[in-house]
């Protein structure tokens, strides 16, 4: 039966059409029925769909001729770069997957390494090619010259007309080699996804590897080595179909009262108490939080509701870190640690949305290594924690491997881009006369400060940028602290490289100054460093605020007015005597807006 | 009831600051909107005993002919007394009842026709004296015409006049705004109200002016109080000015949060507690009393110290301290911050409360 089984993924750059194509090979297997289809099954969350990427992968099985294919969707964002690795690992083929109009961009080849080191075949799809702007031609060349595909290897496809899709299913089933592995070897079963549903608690997706897993049996999970019973497993179609058995190469479901899901994290192992494997699967990483930023409820009140938000949110979400700590300006909070900024913005928005909190999110940092004089090392994930000068020895800060994808004309602009930001320059190499990467190192802190942002908008958006961890390096950091009206605001305190310290300091300053609104009192806006004041702004008093008419006619429409006017300021958090708006607090990532 | 408000929505044209409910071009439904406005009046409850004041605003009510006011007047004696007593044009519990003009709307045989249905107050929208400024806020006047207006209405009997005037235009000076507040004064009226432009949406000057800068609009309405109580009028409310005795009994009636009824287009009535109004659009209104279904929004009734509070803080004098139990914090805090004071047994804002009324009223919503 291996023999006809295909299990394979499709891996894009963002907004490369991954999600339309997956629409379009249910459509053609039958799998769904066209008028049950809703655009982009795969993608469920509201958010995925706004921002066009998906967050959590998730699986599907159609049948076709006699074959089962399995598709195994995979995140498309760097930032879960570790999940992507573990579906590729669930497979043994991938689409690759290329806007016509586009052409290789930075996920496309951080994928296609990926893909390539889980050993995978990969067959080459140039996407959108009804598309006006398309240049199949250029397409083909990168493909063929940067990636080293033959040219005939390479399909031609319009997802969203559903173009070249019997083409694709054809090459997935002649290409992509059938899954090997012994049903009858102890089992061992690759956990590339799971969420946490309310009912059923956590629904494990996993690809058997050796073995065969039987309903009932005792289980085991080689990282955390928590066991549990497989009450009910099964394939994945729309639904879950529940089955007694999965035997080796086939991909489906377990669930097994599982309360946690941390308890069942992407790329641990599953195998079976009786006769367990005698190791796990390859590639397993504990989760390791990149980059830390404070919430906190604007109205004190609400801290249960957040966290009992928080904890909802970590059922579906065992990369989210938490804890609780306190500010001295905004009181009880949690310190959460995210696998980088989409994935932090996605949270914080998520709590706003879905479960309606004020939140205020403090700048984001990353975790420095601090050595004291003293010999102890610290990691501090807050700025607030940082010691005194006196007990540093040195800090240091995670460093990242960058590459930048860029039309030729913007190489300067990157470049000078990426020195601004204490970059390294590693590399810089031409793909083709019109396109080049450059290789950077730069301080991760640097990166999750707008440097996205500032990326796309030198290169009109043309540049895309993917990264690799490094590791840490020393670097002459301080901390800045923003006083405001004479007071220090913990929450706003950064840590910055010392020869940046007064551009950030000035630049604060006088963001804050836009951010914050007029009181009836002058209000001063300092940045310090060790407590010498370094830049310094003022926020005007409010000298005339009066509604000038106010007649039968107007009462209600006025008392509105005020109405709004006090429902603004419940949106901000009180400091001392200023009324400080969420966006304050996140000031520092839009210094140069 | 005290008061009664009747909405006139006819103009020659839209000043381009204008956001009343008010319609340029259509003076043909004239008669037709009075006969409705009458009709209206008869449907109220009113009781016995009159209202105390009327007040016709606009739009442009000197648009309509004498006969149009004799005939609301004559409605209104009706429906608040009894059958037998009708006839009597004057409603003779009624002090104050006022009409809004824009100048060179009326000549001297139509006020003095109005005065003698017993209209004794006049409130002329004179806006600027300067006619750069004139023009670009769209009226239809000159600073002449408004002057002669003026004298016109003094002739024909009106011994109770206020003019409105808007400082902080676009581009005004402080010395221009100087220059309006003295020709006001050379007309000597018992009454002024200065109002600070208000950009508002929907209408020609939202896509085109910014609000002037703060400290232009301070400085403003500083000299706009200086200069006029200097000259003897007392600032009695944010944006009115009145000779001793000659304070606007009707607009006093909405400042004390009291009982008023309107009717006709977009009119707003606070009855008992309750706050309702007519639809805006003139069509409709006119439709719905045709068809006896005048259909008013339904009434709101909401905890009205808000209200009183806000509106009351508006008047210089303040608001007796009982209406303020329960908002013993926000007080506390606002004396702290020198915006509110006691005075007697009242609380009022100061000087600078009074620059900064919304921080002070949005304590209170």
């Amino acid at each position: 039966m291996l023999s006809k089984i295909r299990n394979f993924c499709i891996i894009a750059h963002i907004d490369h059409g991954k999600s339309t194509l997956a629409d379009r090979l249910l459509e053609f297997t039958k799998t769904i029925e066209k008028r049950d289809m809703r655009a982009q099954v795969l993608d469920t969350m509201d958010l995925e769909r706004e921002r066009g990427i998906t967050i959590k992968a998730q699986a599907i099985r159609m049948e076709y001729n006699g074959y089962v294919l399995n598709l195994i969707d995979t995140p498309g964002h760097v930032d879960f770069s570790y999940e992507v690795s573990r579906s590729l690992a669930a497979c043994e083929g991938a689409l690759l997957l290329v806007d016509a109009t586009q052409g290789i961009e930075a996920q496309t080849l951080a994928n296609y390494h990926l893909a390539l080191h889980s050993n995978l075949t990969i067959i080459p799809i140039i996407n959108k090619i009804d598309l006006p702007g398309a240049e199949v031609e250029m397409a083909k060349n990168e493909l063929v010259h940067t990636l080293g595909f033959r040219a005939d290897e390479i399909l031609l496809a319009s997802a969203k007309e559903g173009r070249g899709i019997a083409e694709i299913i054809d090459a997935v089933i002649a290409r992509v080699p059938p899954p090997q592995g012994d049903p009858d070897a102890p089992l061992q079963a690759l956990i590339f996804d799971s969420h946490y549903d309310s009912f059923r608690g956590v629904i494990v997706y996993l690809r058997i590897v050796n073995g065969t897993l039987n309903k009932g049996d005792k289980i085991r999970l080689m990282g955390t080595g928590k066991e549990f019973e497989a009450l009910e497993i099964g394939t994945l179609r729309l639904d879950l179909i529940p089955r007694d058995t999965l035997a080796a190469g086939e991909v489906g479901y377990l669930i097994g009262n599982i309360k946690n899901i941390a308890d069942a994290h992407v790329g641990d192992t599953v195998t079976r108490t009786k006769s367990p494997a005698p190791a796990a699967l390859p590639g397993y990483q504990p989760i390791k939080p990149m980059v830390f930023c404070g919430f906190y409820p604007i109205n004190g009140e609400d801290y249960e509701l957040l966290k009992e938000s928080i904890e909802k949110l970590q059922l579906n979400d065992a990369a989210l870190f938490y804890e609780p700590e306190t500010s001295t300006a905004l009181g009880f909070g949690y310190r959460c640690g995210f696998l980088g900024l989409l994935h932090l913005e996605i949270t914080q928005q998520r709590l706003t949305r879905e479960f309606n909190i004020g939140l205020i999110a403090t700048t984001p940092n990353v975790v420095y290594q601090v050595n004291l004089t003293n010999k102890k090392v610290l990691l501090i994930d807050n700025p607030t924690k940082l010691p005194d000068l006196s007990q540093i020895e040195s800090i240091e800060e995670p460093y990242l491997k960058v590459s930048i994808f860029t039309p030729a004309d913007y190489v300067g602009a990157v470049m000078t881009l990426a020195n601004d930001k204490r970059g390294t320059f590693l590399n810089l190499e031409y793909l083709d006369p019109k396109r080049a990467v450059i290789t950077y190192e730069l301080p991760l802190a640097e990166v999750i400060i707008e440097f996205h942002d500032l990326l796309k908008s030198v290169t009109r958006g043309y540049a895309s940028m993917d990264y690799e961890q490094v590791g840490y390096r020393t670097s002459d950091l301080v901390k800045l602290d923003i006083l405001i009206n004479q007071e220090p605001v913990d929450a706003l305190s950064f840590i910055v490289h010392r020869d940046r310290a007064y551009y950030y300091g000035k630049k604060m300053t006088e963001r804050l100054v836009k951010e914050i609104p007029q009181h009836q009192f002058s209000v001063p806006v300092q940045a310090a460093i060790g407590g010498k004041i370094i830049a310094r702004e003022t926020i005007k008093a409010k000298r005339k605020d009066v509604l000038a008419k106010c007649y039968g006619g107007d009462i209600t429409r006025k008392r509105k007015l005020l109405e709004k006017q006090k429902e603004g300021k419940k949106k901000m958090k009180l400091i001392g005597r200023v009324e400080i708006p969420q966006e304050a607090f996140l000031a520092v990532l839009r210094l140069d807006q | 009831m005290t008061a009664l408000y009747v909405h006139i929505p006819f103009c020659k044209r839209k000043c381009n600051y204008c956001d009343f409910v008010s319609y340029a071009g259509k003076e043909a439904l004239i008669d037709a909107y009075v006969n409705a406005l009458v009709r209206e009046l008869g449907t109220k409850e009113l009781g016995t005993g009159g209202p105390e004041t009327i007040f016709f605003g606009g739009g442009t009510p000197t648009l309509l002919e004498p006969r149009h006011f004799e005939q609301i007047i004559k409605t209104v004696a009706a429906v608040f007394r009894p059958p037998s007593r009708n006839g009597d044009l004057k409603v003779a519990a009624t002090s104050e009842i006022t009409i809004e003009a824009n100048p060179g709307t009326a000549d001297k045989a139509k006020l003095k026709a109005l005065r003698a249905l017993g209209i004794n107050r006049l409130s002329i929208g004179v806006q600027s004296f300067n006619d750069r400024h004139l023009t670009m806020l769209g009226r239809v006047h000159d600073s002449a015409t408004a002057k002669r207006f003026y004298q016109d209405a003094r002739a024909a009997g009106f011994e109770n006049i206020n003019l409105d005037l808007i400082f902080a235009l676009p581009g005004q000076t402080l010395a221009e705004w100087k220059a309006d507040l003295r020709q006001a004064l050379e007309l000597d009226p018992e009454h002024l109200s200065v109002y600070n432009l208000q950009i508002e949406e929907g209408t020609p000057f939202a896509g085109k002016f910014t609000k002037a800068d703060e400290e232009v609009e301070l400085a403003m309405y500083e000299a706009a109080i200086d200069t006029l109580t200097a000259a003897g009028y007392k600032h009695y409310e944010i944006s009115n000015f009145a000779k001793p005795g000659r304070e606007c009994q009707h607009n006093l009636v909405y400042w004390r949060n009291g009982n008023y009824l309107g009717v006709g287009a977009g009119a707003h009535s606070h009855v008992n507690g309750q706050r309702w109004s007519n639809p805006n659009c003139l069509e409709e209104y006119l439709s719905r009393v045709a068809s006896h279904e005048l259909r008013v929004s339904d009434p709101e009734t909401r905890d009205p110290r808000p209200e009183t509070i806000f509106l009351g803080l508006r008047l210089l004098d303040g608001l007796a301290q009982e209406h303020f139990n329960g908002f013993e914090r926000e007080v506390k805090e606002l004396i702290a911050d020198g915006l509110l004071t006691a005075d007697g047994s009242n609380y009022k804002l100061t000087r600078k409360g009074l620059y900064l009324g919304n921080l002070v009223f949005a304590k209170f919503v």
